[in-house]
């Protein structure tokens, strides 16, 4: 059975983080932004196991991918927190909003 | 007396600790809680500090002179420091006091007078709110006193003349609202610290030449001063160093030269000129008078001013060796004692009048140490101390009655304002009358007998130099000299005895001109006047009888003239009466090797007392014809005749006039420059530029902290993509070691590694190295040669760079051969090749046979 190399799960990684940063810098929709992050760490999860698959010694790659899930996943617990918070002041959540710290 | 020998040995003497320690805890005491513990409790420790310290003084003074040998008793507080001496030798400074006959002399004068004095204080100063703060300091002063007398050596002394001159300061300014008088305070501050500069010095050479600053120690090895010591040109300064026309100036053919004891003795002298008031740093004493007059008393007659003659006496073996210091201390005590005594003539001021007197009797002090008269002259700091503290505590009795009435400082001293003060005042006149005889010199007096010692030093005197060393003739003293330095000291005790009989007929005698006195005055403003000069009155002032002070202020009065009469028996050399000098003459025994009497005077010393006597009679005389028969009229005469003359006199010459138009002027110059200096390039460029600078790139990057997320996250990307490309870009670096480059011609260069490089040089002058992953070679040079070595550096993800270094070796200087290649020793493999050996194929060569 021939396997995927490893040079394809690296390109859709990059290919995933090359939109979800573009989507964290362009967009400004808090929610988008969110889920933008989700994007990207979850394109350095891919990296991750896709390492993992060429040296599985020790299974570094897919242990360092269970942290960056658990680490992602309490920063959305936080992060849809502060939207709600910033929501309920502001009455919307488009980011250039948020400056009650501005002037 | 046995027991107290047993518990008290000579060598751990240990109740010099409570003669020092009492007066310590007393100002402890009276500065920490004197506020609290109330005016009567304040004087009770006062007293009883100063007072046990006299008693331990006392059986100090008596155990030393019923002791079985000879010697002084010491005792080591504790092992203060070691410093490294120029042979490499470690010189200890402890914190360690002894006791001869001179000190406990001292110690007694001290704490003695000092007691007297505390106890005129504490009714002098009765109505005074910082009565604990006064004793306080009062305590503090008498304890660096007796640390500044029983030190062992130079750095305790320094530290005991330090404590003194803080005290005389917070002292003289302890009325400091006025700023007159806090200026006072400041002016004694700064003028002492002119000489102890003096004094730093002479310890510093002491250090170096002597390699000890501890008495013993000095004298033992005092002959290590008799080397000549080159004083110009300094350091490196020599006529190559300097352009030329500095050089014709400012050096000279031959070096200049001192003798190393002419060098410390000035600068001793230096710093005790400061401390006793002696020409040029004179001018602060007369201003001191600024404090209460019983600080005047104690510190500005009685003890401090005369540390400067105890030094000299103190260290009479370093002055012995050098007659050019000595006469330099002769030489400027006659002429203090001639310049304050023609200021003193006309003063108003009763205070003034004392001080300047003060001034003139130190000046005798130090004609009587520069002669070599060491006994003599401390004999007279000895009984200077008792007349001067009583007519100073006189004068402070006289204007504490005349502030009955006149509450402004200047006119309650002012003795145009006082007369006829014998009728209300005789306790105080009496023993005023007494000082005035002691020091004007009525013979058996004790001012008599101590002054007529120097006199007769000075006439009689013939110092023989030291041996010369090092090919410099030593100063001789010329035969003029002694005798000169007698005659000007004549003249100046003939101004004493009248400008003291001034003072003493002016306050006592004739009419009293401070107010009117009605019988049964009452004063309206009674119950509310405590504040002093509140109150403008007008018309002629009114006012009851002048009335004579308490016992508590007359009983010093009475015991102080008593000695001022009769102590002078204790050194009454012409007559042969003379226990203390027995002891004091033990102290200076080195001085016979050098000072000795003129031949053919022998018979002189009666007819020439008569000079001294002529003295006192011709300057008291006068001053009785002109102020108590003609009331001061032909003073005034005189100051109508020659107003000029007059008004010269009566501002002191104008010395301080002169001082301000140069060195203060000079100073305050130098002040404004750095002030200059320090508002444009301190507070301008340093401080407002770079502040301005902070601010400037402040607002730049606020542009940038915008508060939008977007430009964080971008910049951010920004930062990582320049952290990566650095990451997979080669970088060359090439580390060059040349420091055997001038032996051998060889130089090695190594390249920076890196994770995934690999290096290829070009240019080492054989065929090319093929990549490698060695980041080292070896090139070696012929002298003169210049190579430039490239080495090019591939990473793992295939990108190059190069980078090209120079590197040469020196060409041999003409005619010379190159150096010699250390032959290679037999011992070495006979199969190694010798010879040359390609820098990159030594690695080989190092190798195993087989794995070449």
């Amino acid at each position: 059975m021939s396997t995927v190399p490893v040079e394809y799960f690296l390109v859709v990684a990059a290919a995933l983080f090359v939109v979800g940063s573009v989507g964290f810098l362009l967009r400004r929709n808090l929610l988008v932004l969110l889920m933008s992050i989700e994007l990207m760490l979850n394109s350095v999860n891919l990296t991750l196991v896709a390492y993992n698959r060429l040296r599985p010694i020790n299974h570094d790659g897919q242990n360092l991918a269970f942290f960056v899930i658990a680490v992602a996943a309490a920063e959305a617990a936080v992060g849809l927190a502060i939207v709600l918070a910033f929501f309920r002041v502001r009455k919307t959540i488009h980011s250039d909003e948020a400056n009650l710290l501005k002037n | 007396m046995e027991a107290l020998h047993k518990q008290f040995p000579n060598e751990d003497f240990a109740l010099i600790a409570i003669v020092l320690l009492l007066p310590l805890i007393g100002a402890f005491v009276n500065g920490v809680f004197g506020k609290r513990l109330g005016k009567d409790a304040v004087r009770l420790m006062a007293l009883s500090a100063i007072g046990g310290s006299f008693l331990a003084s006392a059986l100090t003074f008596v155990m030393l002179a019923t002791q079985h040998g000879e010697g002084k008793l010491s005792w080591l507080a504790w092992r203060w420091m070691g410093v490294t001496g120029r042979m490499g030798q470690t010189i200890p400074v402890d914190v360690k006091f002894s006791v001869d006959a001179m000190t406990a002399t001292m110690m007694l004068v001290v704490t003695g007078v000092g007691f007297l004095i505390h106890l005129y204080s504490s009714e002098y100063m009765r109505k005074d709110p910082g009565y604990h703060r006064f004793f306080s300091y009062l305590n503090l002063f008498c304890f660096s006193m007796l640390v500044l007398i029983t030190a062992d050596n130079l750095p305790v002394l320094f530290v005991g003349w330090e404590g003194v001159g803080m005290c005389s300061y917070l002292l003289i300014g302890f009325w400091f609202t006025e700023e007159k008088n806090a200026k006072a305070g400041k002016k004694a501050f700064v003028v002492n610290r002119i000489g102890d500069f003096g004094l730093i010095v002479a310890m510093c050479l002491l250090f170096y030449y002597v390699g000890s600053v501890h008495w013993d120690g000095i004298e033992k090895n005092a002959n290590a001063l008799l080397t000549p010591i080159k004083i110009w040109p300094i350091g490196n300064l020599s006529k190559e160093t300097l352009p030329a026309f500095l050089a014709t100036i400012l050096i000279p053919d031959k070096p200049v030269q001192v003798y190393g004891a002419t060098l410390v003795a000035l600068a001793l002298f230096l710093g005790c000129a400061g401390k006793s008031a002696q020409i040029p740093l004179y001018v602060w004493l007369p201003d001191a008078m600024a404090g209460p007059t019983p600080v005047s008393a104690l510190i500005h007659a009685a003890t401090m001013v005369t540390a400067g003659v105890y030094l000299v006496a103190r260290l009479h073996f370093v002055f012995i060796l050098s007659p050019a210091a000595m006469a330099v201390v002769a030489v400027t005590g006659v002429c203090t004692a001639l310049l304050a005594a023609s200021i003193g003539l006309f003063q108003h001021d009763l205070k003034k009048v004392l001080a300047y007197s003060t001034v003139s009797q130190l000046g005798f002090m130090f004609i009587g140490v520069g002669v070599g008269a060491f006994a003599g002259g401390f004999f007279h700091v000895f009984t200077h101390a008792f007349f001067k503290a009583c007519l100073f505590l006189g004068a402070g009795s006289v204007i504490h009655a005349m502030h009955a009435r006149i509450h402004d400082t200047d006119k309650s001293q002012d003795m145009r304002n006082m007369g006829g003060l014998k009728r209300f005042m005789p306790l105080t006149r009496y023993t005023f009358l007494a000082s005035c005889f002691a020091i004007a010199g009525l013979p058996l007096t004790a001012g008599f007998w101590s002054k007529d010692e120097i006199l007769w030093s000075a006439f009689s005197v013939k110092i023989t130099p030291p041996m010369a060393l090092g090919g410099m003739t030593p100063f001789e003293w010329p035969s003029w000299l002694g005798q000169a330095i007698f005659w000007a000291a004549v003249l100046a005790a003939t101004m004493t005895s009248f400008y003291m009989f001034r003072a003493y007929f002016m306050t006592f005698h004739g009419n009293f001109r401070g107010w009117k006195i009605v019988k049964g005055w009452k004063d309206p403003h009674a119950g509310h006047d405590d504040h002093h000069g509140h109150h403008e009155e007008t018309g002629p002032l009114e006012g009851p009888e002048p009335r004579e002070s308490p016992a508590a202020m007359t009983a010093p009065l009475v015991i102080l003239a008593a000695f001022a009469l009769f102590a002078g028996f204790l050194y009454a050399h012409p007559i042969h009466v003379e226990p203390l000098g027995h002891l004091l003459e033990g102290v200076f025994d080195d001085a016979k090797r050098v000072v000795g009497e003129r031949p053919g005077v022998e018979d002189m010393m009666w007819p020439m007392m008569g000079a001294g006597f002529a003295a006192f009679l011709v300057g008291t005389a006068a001053a009785m014809w002109v102020y108590l028969n003609k009331a001061g009229a032909p003073e005034r005469a005189f100051a109508a005749r020659m107003p000029g003359l007059y008004r010269l006199i009566y501002d002191k010459w104008r010395i301080d006039e002169l001082y301000d138009a140069t060195v203060v002027g000079m100073v305050d110059a130098l002040a404004d420059i750095f002030t200059m200096a320090d508002r444009w390039l301190v507070d301008g460029v340093l401080a407002r530029l770079t502040a301005a600078l902070a601010a400037l790139i402040g607002t730049l990057l606020r542009a940038v902290q915008n508060g939008r997320v977007q430009v964080y996250a971008a910049s951010m990307l920004l930062g990582l993509a320049g952290v990566g490309w650095f990451l997979a870009a080669p970088h060359a670096e090439v580390v060059v070691d040349d420091t055997e480059v001038r032996q051998s011609g060889q130089i090695k260069l190594s390249a920076a590694p890196g994770y995934g490089y690999s290096f290829h040089w070009d240019g080492l002058g054989q065929a090319d190295s093929k990549l490698s992953e060695r980041s080292d070679v070896t090139v070696r040079l012929e002298p003169g040669e210049k190579k430039d070595v490239t080495v090019k550096v591939k990473n793992a993800f295939g990108l190059e760079t190069s980078k090209t270094v120079s590197v040469s070796r020196p060409a041999l200087p003409p005619g010379m051969k190159p150096p010699e290649q250390p032959k290679v020793p037999s011992m070495v493999r006979p199969d190694i090749p010798t010879g040359e050996i390609p820098g990159d194929e030594i690695h080989k060569l190092l190798l195993p046979k087989g794995a070449q």
